[in-house]
């Protein structure tokens, strides 16, 4: 899996590249608009990670480039912009993701994981891993062909656990992914094991091994090879 | 309030065409009374003046008459008295030699002989000394002339009737000019009703003959375009200071959930690092947050739609449940009527979620929190031990609890939603509990 990094701040696509390699992802980078383009005119990716400020050209004009090729690469927008216009403008130039600074490495982990997944098996989006069959479109998952019913929050978890296997997750990284600033605004991380421990339980009742450890006291690490 | 504004306006618009006729008016009412006594003391003179020479012109003509006959002595005083009888204006009369009388020019009043009447006439009389036929004679001419009063009311109805003319047609003509001269200060006022910042559309006026309003509207469009600029400016500088402060704090961010990968982190070290995470959060949010009410602040929404805010709170609750079950707290909606209004959809669930947020995170465990819903307001209380100090409760950075985990920016920023939508949000205390309420 081929990863592109556009993005001008060389300390920020550091990390990023080097949590995405830890995962499998191989890594490109490129710190200006010009930069971008050459690689995008090159080669294919999988994702492409794309900042919306960028020295020589702005991020919606490289989008606009990409898709004018009717390239099929994923594209998440990695923007220090918040306003609402923007991602939507985003989103409508044909960006799959649109993801604020300052993020979690792990949210963004989980969301070149389910955008990737999204582009390769649009029609056929099943994720299967050891005994555990989750289908992606229909939001449904199986172990042993037995279904379990996890709600929304569960199911998202789960995503986002498979997504950053075997990364130690923070809990106020959970939370910002469950509930966005609310939580953090609450000063209130607890509701954060309650979802998990649902839907650990829900996994072990139909036959799942335990892989969700918790590591350090209060974070968590889906322990899985491969 | 929009249309108290125009009718206020269309008020004034009448008084000021009335300032400028009514000393209009004034000014030609006074002219026009000063005019008669000037109007009168010329046609006078100019009157008497002719009638002087008339007069002469009859004695002269007289006494030439007179002389050139070829009368006796005895025939000319029978004629002389003849002359006399018929002749009214004139009268003749023998002068001893030695009585010196100068000629005189005046002006007499006398009651007509021949009929009752009442009023007495005016004459211009000229008594002359002449020489006929060698002997002195005592000429006096008198000719009927306008009295005094006569002319006067003459002058003066002339004068009314002018003046009548004269205001009926100022009137007639500003009131008319006025219409079609202030057209395009209506049009330019219209433009300016419509203009807004945010959207960043720039004012084009339509083009005027007149020179006042062409420099009204030229000074209008160098104002816009000036705000338009500083406008400009100053999205530029949030969207920089955004993209400026948020980087490092991704930086920040990304090198903590590095550090946890490391294989050699302590449980210690651990917990540094999320102590690090939320103190980051805290930061990034604080920095949004100053960074909304700066767009707030310069109107940068324009998503408005109707929005029905029952079913806002509910989707605004439903995403607190988790948060309600952790902190014991009981929730109730009262929303006996159907809420609508008019504003951004994006900064409604902003207020909304920070109203709730706020009653959250200051309800004692146990607590309750109750949202009513009214025609015509919206009040979300919650159980509080005492009333809040209003004053600056909605200012930035007012935080009034001792505990400091809040980012004080949350009811600023719900003042500025409620103040940029035209709409007032009201804190209250009553029977244990805090109130905050929306008028809509």
């Amino acid at each position: 899996m081929k990863v592109l990094i556009i993005e001008d701040e060389p300390e920020l696509s550091q990390s990023i590249g080097t949590y995405l390699s830890a995962q499998g992802y191989v890594c490109d980078f490129a710190g200006s608009y010009n930069a971008g383009l050459e690689k995008v005119e090159l080669f294919r990716y999988d994702c492409i990670l794309l900042d919306m400020m960028l020295p020589g050209g702005s991020g919606m004009k490289l989008l606009d480039e990409i898709r004018s090729e009717q390239r099929n690469d994923g594209v998440i927008i990695i923007s220090a912009r918040d306003a609402l216009d923007d991602k939507i403008q985003g989103l409508h130039s044909g960006a799959d993701d649109y993801l604020t600074k300052p993020f979690h490495l792990p949210e963004l982990a989980a969301r070149v994981y389910s955008v990737i997944r999204r582009k390769q098996f649009a029609n056929n989006n099943i994720i299967r891993i050891n005994e555990l069959r989750i289908d992606l479109p229909a939001r449904s998952v199986q172990v042993h062909g037995q279904v379990v019913a996890l709600t929304k929050k569960e199911f998202d978890l789960l995503l986002y656990f498979i997504g950053n296997r075997n990364r130690v997750i923070s809990k106020s990284a959970l939370a910002e992914h469950l509930s966005g600033d609310i939580a953090d605004m609450l000063d209130d991380h607890d509701f954060v094991y309650a979802h998990i421990k649902n839907m650990k339980r829900k996994l072990i009742d139909a036959g799942y091994e335990n892989y969700l450890k918790t590591v350090y006291g209060t974070g968590y690490k889906w322990e899985m090879p491969g | 309030m929009e249309q108290a504004t125009n009718g206020k306006c269309l008020a004034d618009m009448k008084r000021l065409l009335a300032k400028t006729t009514k000393p209009l008016v004034i000014w030609v009412l006074l002219s026009l009374l000063v005019s008669i006594p000037v109007y009168y003391y010329v046609v006078d003179t100019v009157w008497l003046s002719e009638l002087d020479e008339h007069n002469e012109i009859i004695a002269d003509k007289t006494v030439h008459s007179l002389n050139r006959m070829h009368l006796s002595a005895a025939e000319l005083d029978s004629g002389v008295a003849l002359w006399n009888r018929i002749q009214p204006g004139t009268n003749i009369e023998k002068l001893p030699a030695a009585l010196p009388v100068s000629d005189s020019v005046y002006t007499l009043e006398q009651l007509r002989s021949y009929a009752p009447q009442q009023k007495p006439d005016r004459f211009r009389c000229l008594r002359k000394r002449v020489e006929i036929k060698g002997a002195s004679y005592l000429i006096t001419v008198s000719t009927n002339v306008e009295e005094t009063r006569e002319t006067i009311a003459a002058i003066a109805l002339t004068t009314a009737f002018f003046f009548l003319l004269i205001v009926s047609g100022i009137l007639l003509l500003t009131r008319r000019l006025s219409r079609r001269v202030w057209q395009p200060f209506h049009h330019t006022l219209d433009q300016l009703r419509a203009f807004h910042l945010g959207k960043e559309t720039a004012i084009q006026f339509a083009p005027t003959d007149i020179a006042e309003f062409d420099e009204l509207n030229r000074s209008v469009q160098e104002l816009v375009s000036h705000s338009l600029s500083v406008y400009r400016a100053q999205k530029e500088f949030t969207e920089n200071a955004a993209h400026e402060l948020q980087t490092p704090l991704a930086v920040l961010k990304n090198k903590v959930d590095m550090l946890l990968q490391d294989k050699d982190l302590t449980q210690s070290q651990y917990a540094i690092a999320e102590d690090m995470n939320r103190a980051l959060a805290r930061s990034s949010r604080i920095n949004r947050n100053l960074l909304l009410l700066a767009r707030i602040e310069n109107g940068q929404f324009s998503d408005m739609s109707v929005i029905h805010l029952n079913g806002m709170v509910y989707e605004q609750t439903a995403m607190l449940q988790d948060h309600l079950r952790s902190h014991q707290l009981e929730l109730t909606c009262n929303m006996s009527a159907e809420g609508y209004i008019r504003a951004s959809r994006h900064l409604m669930e902003l207020l909304l979620n920070n109203l709730l947020v706020n009653a959250l995170r200051y309800t004692p465990a146990g607590g309750s929190i109750v949202i009513t819903l009214t025609g015509n307001s919206l009040d979300i209380a919650n159980t509080g031990m005492h009333a809040l100090e209003s004053e600056g409760l909605f200012r930035r950075f007012s935080s009034q609890h001792a505990d400091n985990s809040g980012n004080g920016l949350g009811l600023a920023i719900v003042k500025e939603i409620a103040h940029f939508h035209h709409r007032d949000v009201r804190y209250s205390y009553a029977d244990g509990m805090h109130h905050f309420t929306l008028l809509l």
